[in-house]
């Protein structure tokens, strides 16, 4: 019973039946070669990179070639052995360097898969130095740097691996946990020194049953304290701060991190990618990228970073209908690069933090008005009220957006996904929570 | 084409939903047609269709967005005629009608602006202004017509005399009264139907039912605890108002939705037990539905990571 009331987070929504996940369950992840690779030197928002490289160089995999510039960036490694073709600007004033691949690439050890690795060679300090020069960074979203995440301001008591995957269509993790188990579980371990934490809880939703059981057939071999905890399917039960409340029942305070809650959340992705970097000596170089939705071949790919999103979206067969919307990341809270794509232009490039690519079918669907229904209410995991932030954002009435509490919106759209008038309320509620953002900072440099 | 996340979303829209309702009302229709003769069937697509017409003429007028392809006024027209006699005269269903569509519900800003339920303003219209035409309760067809008094169950549960109705009579619907309210049954089958579809949740809909009843047999005609439960359960409009008009969307938080509906209970039993009127749904729902804001306002919140304020 304790169980039952601890493990919940309020609100959320089952946007889909399972079917979505099925398109590329049981498919082994597939490695994907490109001639040519575009890295791009600011792999998340604000985490700008210079260049370390020049064209015509000559780099190998694994070799840095971005240095950091600002807090939230981590390093870039080049994804391929090859030439530096060029070093050009590209969408939104970042900068691309573009590598050509040569024809034989450097082989990779398979060390972190080969049973449980001895890490009594490594100090914590060690570790997290080994995540900086790795380029370490959270690969479930945000992209945070992995070091700065291991170097908290608080102790904290518990390691989260954010294994929920509670986004639809995506199973890169899922196909990760299921293919690499013995690799998951020694960058667990990692992580687990690094943090000081006394335990582990790998958290995975209840729809992911052979995961669950390849994890605990390698879980039994460990002496460290790591357990798996499976939550009942909801999304979006993998947003960080709903991880926490649902496992831990603590809550991140309005404005601070999960150390604030004695807790580090890292994605497992990037918990295989720590396996990789300590006992394979590879930096954060390729991800598994799930290509599904409406295209011909759907599945997963183990892809440099940089790869071309038009490549892998071909190398899925291609877009099954001319009517389609290409969604980067998942389709809750991904973004929209392209409608009714054709294959022939490009679309961008692989980051660390790309978890897939879902190719949609068109929606239409019109805003009407509000009927009051209280939907968006009861499924919000904040506790915000989106109907009324929504009006207030819509009239420009920021002191209201302030008192509505919208700085805690987590974006994740349970709002308008419930919403029965087609309401947009997840991205005004996004509009008015940056808004506020920005009011709450100006008012504390006033101070 | 929605281009901005999440891209996924509900099949549910309003139209769906008020076309549910309208599914849900179907069983008392034809429950109501059965006891009380074909008239009753007119009287609501009457409703129905003046409705619809009235937020479409409307619209048109003011030019506005014609949003009748919502549904929302067609549930409106059925449960006005759902909530009065089937011996009303048509032109007073037509005034409730228009009433209901272009005062309460348009000139206060359309669909989900409406401060109440517009169907029971209109019936309250009739009420205040035509009392006549929406007291005289008609016996069922199936009942031999010798009683000339048409008292409903309830004017026998506020006097506290027996109310001459089996149990079976005031559960199938054989009993005087409005010609939507009687059928308890076919009601229930509605409203199952609508908590099914998840429409509608059941827990105001119960907390309303049980504080009428509770009130009403505790401060009972005869001194404390002589209350008639049954009568009052069945015998009025407390299944069709709390399973329907209760249940309209009008509050949000769903602690304010439960706060709201104990108000409507107790206002309710309040008209019962000492009102003027053996009836108190209408008033008990509309009272609510004027709290509502208030209510929200006063109701704290939790947000996620916010400590509380002492």
């Amino acid at each position: 019973m304790q169980k039952l009331f601890s493990s919940r987070f309020p609100g959320g929504v089952h946007p889909t039946n399972g079917s979505d996940k099925a398109l590329t369950s049981g498919k082994a992840i597939r490695a994907f070669h490109p001639q040519k690779v575009w890295i791009s030197m600011e792999q998340t928002p604000g985490g700008k990179c210079s260049p370390l490289i020049r064209q015509g160089d000559a780099v190998k995999r694994g070799q840095p070639i971005g240095k950091p510039e600002t807090f939230t960036a981590s390093v870039v490694h080049a994804g391929i052995s090859g030439k530096v073709e060029s070093i050009r600007e590209g969408q939104a004033g970042s900068i691309y360097c573009a590598i050509l691949a040569d024809a034989e690439q450097p082989a990779r050890m398979n060390q972190a898969s080969m049973g449980v690795a001895d890490l009594s060679a490594y100090t914590k300090d060690q570790i997290v130095n080994a995540f900086r020069e790795g380029g370490l960074a959270g690969m479930g979203g945000a992209g945070f740097p992995a070091a700065v995440k291991y170097s908290p301001k608080k102790p904290v008591d518990t390691l989260l691996i954010n294994a929920a995957e509670c986004e639809p269509y995506l199973s890169c993790d899922n196909q990760l946990m299921i293919e690499q188990p013995m690799a998951v579980l020694n960058g667990v371990r990692i992580m687990l020194k690094a943090s000081g934490a006394e335990r582990a809880l790998i958290c995975l939703e209840d729809n992911k049953p052979e995961a669950a059981a390849s994890l605990q057939k390698v879980l039994e071999q460990l002496k460290e304290s790591v357990s798996l905890e499976i939550l009942p399917t909801r999304y979006p039960q993998g947003g960080e701060r709903q991880l926490i409340q649902a496992v831990t029942g603590r809550e991140v305070p309005a404005g601070g991190l999960p150390a604030d809650a004695g807790v580090i959340v890292s994605n497992v992705g990037t918990a295989k990618a720590a396996a990789d970097l300590l006992l394979d000596d590879e930096p954060l170089t390729s991800r598994v990228v799930t290509i599904t939705g409406e295209v011909n071949d759907p599945g997963n790919y183990l892809a440099p970073v940089g790869s071309s999103i038009q490549e892998l979206i071909a190398a899925a067969g291609g877009v099954k209908s001319p009517q389609n919307r290409v969604i980067l990341g998942g389709p809750m809270t991904g973004n929209c690069i392209a409608v009714d794509y054709d294959g022939k232009t490009e679309l961008g490039f692989v980051t660390k933090t790309t978890s897939g690519v879902v190719v949609l079918p068109p929606a239409k669907r019109a805003e009407s008005p509000c009927i009051r229904c209280g939907g968006c209410v009861k499924v919000c995991p904040a506790g915000l009220q989106p109907w009324k932030i929504d009006f207030a954002q819509r009239r420009e009435d920021d002191a209201l957006c302030e008192k509505l509490d919208a700085a805690e919106c987590i974006a994740c759209g349970c709002c308008s996904y419930t919403c029965p008038a087609g309401r947009e309320l997840s991205l005004h509620t996004r509009m008015a929570r940056d808004r506020v953002k920005q009011i709450l900072r100006e008012r504390k440099v006033q101070k | 084409m929605n281009l901005t996340a999440p891209y996924l979303r509900t099949n549910r829209t309003t139209r769906s939903v008020m076309l549910d309702v309208c599914i849900a009302l179907l069983p008392a229709l034809a429950g109501g047609t059965y006891f009380f003769g074909l008239r009753a069937l007119w009287l609501t697509l009457f409703s129905a269709a003046v409705c619809v017409l009235a937020e479409f003429l409307f619209q048109k007028l003011t030019r506005r967005a014609v949003t009748v392809g919502d549904c929302s006024a067609l549930v409106t027209g059925m449960l006005i005629a759902l909530n009065l006699p089937a011996t009303t005269p048509f032109w007073a269903v037509g005034v409730a009608g228009v009433f209901s569509i272009v005062v309460v519900k348009q000139m206060f800003g359309g669909i989900g602006s409406n401060f109440a339920n517009p169907a029971l303003m209109g019936r309250l219209l009739l009420m205040v202004v035509w009392p006549a035409t929406v007291m005289q309760n008609p016996l069922p067809r199936t009942l031999p017509q010798d009683a000339v008094s048409s008292a409903t169950v309830l004017n026998a549960a506020k006097a506290g005399t027996e109310g001459g109705y089996t149990f079976w009579q005031m559960l199938i619907g054989e009993i005087p009264g409005a010609l939507g309210e009687t059928s308890k049954i076919l009601l229930l089958i509605g409203f199952a139907y609508l908590c099914f579809r998840k429409v509608v949740n059941v827990e105001a809909t119960a907390v309303y039912i049980a504080s009428v009843l509770a009130l009403t047999f505790v401060f009972g005609p005869e001194g404390l605890f002589t209350g008639h439960i049954l009568m009052n359960l069945l015998g009025g409009g407390l299944i069709l108002g709390g399973c329907f008009m209760l249940t309209d969307y009008v509050f949000v938080s769903r602690r304010g939705k439960l706060f709201c509906a104990l108000i409507a209970g107790v206002i309710t039993a309040g008209i019962r037990i000492f009102g003027i009127y053996p009836e108190g749904v209408c008033l008990g729902i509309l009272t609510a539905n004027c709290l509502a804001g208030l209510i929200s306002m006063l109701e704290h919140r939790h947000v996620y990571g916010k400590t509380e304020k002492a």
